[in-house]
């Protein structure tokens, strides 16, 4: 799977799992950030949403906060770290 | 201050405190603390008593809030109380499941009474707990629950606790959270609660609901001078309808439980902050 599909993939996924019904892939900036004001303005519960969504879909388990908040910075990033560490 | 009142209540029984705090600290702290005006709206709008009743009913929610903490520094010097638990039979289904699940608490009478309580022997026990919480408190809590399978997860800023939940439920254990507060979050659910609308922390819901895990309300109320009762209910949802549904139905569960508690055990609501704003 591409990278570019990877993105729109998360995208979606990111708006089922945190209920954003109101956007639509389009609307997410890749390369934003996705905590604080400037992006997603996502939270800390969004987070373990996310976690928990890499670990059903990906097979990835992040180990701890440090490597999430490498990962975490961007829907860009993550899909990244999906690529090159995906297990299903 | 803290292991102060630890070495003393090794030695002097609880009910001296219990009188100190009731003639000497209670009645100077309604006069200048806020929760004074809050109990007593609690009482006058939420239960609907008279002015004489809430006024007397908030000088004793206030003792026994002070009571309470006597006897969390009581237990920590090892004294012990009798328990009660109501609804065992529940906590012993899920405890012995290999999955893990959700242990919601409220801010109701003395919730810590359960971690010494109800221990699941083949399943680690783990509490959410503010970081900010006296380090002499997290020490004591540290050394009473040594040599059990309990274990305390710290909010912190840098979202590591959500990493030890997610690890916790992944292996199949318990993650005890209050669901009363919002913590760590802003996020929540509007609901009514004892006739208004109440704002109650999402997260607690979105984490039972994320892996489908089943989830308990733990209340422990104190109903004599030595004596605790443990209220384990649990907490029905469809876990197979749409995330928002699962949600919103887990949330009226918790609060309908919340509520049927608190009306059993009004003087036992320890919230002091304008819930219903």
């Amino acid at each position: 799977m591409e990278m570019n599909d990877i993105i729109e993939e998360l995208k979606a996924s990111i708006i089922e799992a945190l209920n954003l019904e109101e956007m639509t892939p389009a609307d997410i900036d890749a390369s934003a950030p996705l905590f604080g004001d400037d992006g997603l303005g996502l939270d800390s519960i969004d987070a373990l949403e996310i976690i928990v969504l890499l670990e059903k879909n990906y097979g990835i388990r992040l180990a701890n906060a440090g490597e999430g908040k490498k990962i975490f910075t961007s829907v860009e990033n993550i899909a990244r770290y999906v690529c090159e560490n995906r297990t299903k | 201050m803290h292991q102060w009142l630890i070495r003393m209540l090794k030695h002097v029984d609880v009910r001296i405190l219990y009188a100190f705090t009731a003639i000497f600290i209670i009645p100077v702290c309604l006069a200048v603390n806020p929760s004074r005006g809050i109990a007593y709206r609690y009482f006058r709008k939420r239960h609907g008593y008279g002015r004489i009743k809430s006024a007397w009913l908030t000088y004793s929610n206030h003792c026994g809030f002070a009571q309470v903490v006597i006897d969390r520094f009581a237990m920590y010097a090892g004294k012990r109380f009798e328990v009660e638990v109501e609804g065992y039979d529940t906590f012993q289904a899920l405890a012995e499941s290999p999955d893990g699940f959700i242990q919601m608490s409220a801010h109701i009478g003395n919730y810590e009474i359960a971690g010494y309580t109800l221990r699941a022997e083949k399943k680690r026990f783990n509490a959410l707990v503010f970081a900010g919480e006296k380090e002499s408190v997290m020490e004591n809590r540290r050394k009473m629950f040594s040599s059990t399978n309990v274990s305390m997860i710290a909010i912190r800023s840098d979202m590591g606790h959500l990493f030890e939940i997610n690890e916790a439920l992944a292996k199949g254990e318990t993650v005890s959270m209050p669901a009363d507060r919002l913590l760590g979050s802003d996020k929540c659910v509007e609901l009514q609660f004892l006739g208004a609308t109440a704002k109650f922390p999402y997260g607690p819901f979105a984490i039972a609901t994320m892996r489908g895990l089943k989830a308990i309300a733990v209340n422990v109320v104190k109903t004599g001078l030595r004596r605790y009762k443990i209220i384990v209910t649990a907490l029905p949802y469809d876990s197979s309808a749409p995330r928002r549904e699962q949600i919103a139905s887990l949330s009226r569960s918790y609060v309908s439980e919340l509520q049927r508690v608190v009306s059993l055990y009004p003087t036992q609501w320890y919230n002091y902050f304008e819930f219903w704003k």
